[in-house]
């Protein structure tokens, strides 16, 4: 479980350079005044993927947040692009993606873009904060394959099942994993597919 | 089998959110209500705009020609009113306009309108919207469009 807001910790965004990329001119403005608010003070604001697409190769980020639907190439597909074809330093930036509503047949698109966490709209400042501060504590490793180039999928990993002993290097002795990290059932959690 | 490779990403946000200075998550918070405030009206104006126009292409008294409009239309318009129905707190307008969202995605799926849904929704809109209800009352609106929106059309 990541870790809630902290009244009384600080934070820092005087130099955070975002990308912020909405193709709806009102939400584009709420999200701006909320980073503004924040103390960002370096943001970039594109109307579309195509003009994020042309800022992520010209010049490097922080942190991208972007809209899902936009019309034209999408919030999932400026990711997936975002990873492969952008400069070489914005290719594992942090991103957050903003949504409206998330149609079922989006679902796996969503999943498999390769975005570090999405928002549900309508935003509010608590939530986008603490997805930034997440975003910026992301200890999940990034993972590429001919499919997906983005972070670990899983939000957790409790290592293979009870009785596996589990063929990546990185999977723990059996002795060594947590309680009811068993599988089955009772060991599948929805938080380890959350894109 | 295609190979995978894994490897920690440098991330920069990391190190500049923890720079000295800066302010505390509360005073952050607090200005970013207060930078969101000047944006109120204009924002529901977006709200209200949008609702007038999907009652005017969508509702029934387009019912004439209702039925050319594209479902993408449609379906942008209620993502306009979730844009920005962050300044109606627990009035359940956003989560009217997501069940809405549902509606015309599965209508887009099946090709067909379904317009007795869509006249609820758009009801249920205004409703949510200028109507003095009470927090149960506005949970069974939102409870009963999420049935109506989530019945598919092949159900019957």
């Amino acid at each position: 479980m990541r870790e809630p807001l902290q009244a009384a910790a600080r934070i820092n965004l005087d130099k955070v350079d975002v990308l912020l990329v909405d193709d709806s001119l009102p939400s584009l403005n709420l999200l701006a005044q909320v980073l503004l608010g924040f103390g960002v003070k370096n943001l970039t604001r594109a109307e579309s993927a195509k003009a994020a697409q042309a800022l992520l190769r010209e010049r490097t980020f922080d942190l991208v947040i972007s809209a899902t639907n936009m019309a034209g190439v999408d919030g999932y597909e400026l990711v997936k692009w975002q990873r492969r074809g952008a400069l070489e330093a914005n290719r594992y930036l942090p991103v957050i993606l903003v949504s409206g509503h998330t149609p079922p047949s989006q679902v796996f698109k969503g999943r498999d873009a390769g975005a570090n966490f999405t928002i549900a709209k309508p935003i509010t400042p608590k939530i986008v904060l603490e997805r930034i501060l997440w975003a910026a504590k992301e200890d999940r490793q990034f993972i590429e394959c001919d499919s997906y180039l983005g972070p670990d999928r899983r939000f957790k990993n409790d290592g293979p099942p009870a009785g596996v002993k589990g063929r990546r290097r990185e999977d723990p002795p059996e002795a060594l994993r947590p309680p009811g990290a068993a599988g089955g059932q009772a060991g599948l959690d929805l938080e380890k597919v959350k894109p | 089998m295609s190979t995978v490779r894994k490897f920690r990403a440098p991330n920069r946000l990391s190190m500049l959110v923890r720079a000295n200075g800066g302010v505390t998550v509360k005073d952050a918070l607090a200005a970013a209500d207060a930078a969101l405030e000047p944006l109120r009206a204009e924002s529901l104006a977006v709200l209200d705009a949008a609702l007038a126009e999907i009652e005017a292409r969508f509702g029934r008294s387009a019912a004439t020609n209702r039925a050319a409009g594209a479902f993408q239309d449609l379906y942008a318009l209620a993502l306009r009113i979730i844009d920005v129905s962050g300044f109606l707190p627990d009035s359940c307008v956003d989560q009217a306009a997501v069940s809405f969202c549902a509606l015309v995605d599965n209508c887009a799926e099946a090709g067909t309108w379904r317009w007795d849904a869509v006249d609820v929704h758009i009801n249920a809109l205004r409703l949510l919207r200028t109507a003095d209800l009470d927090p149960d009352q506005r949970r069974a609106v939102i409870e009963g469009l999420n049935k109506v929106s989530q019945r598919r059309i092949d159900e019957g």
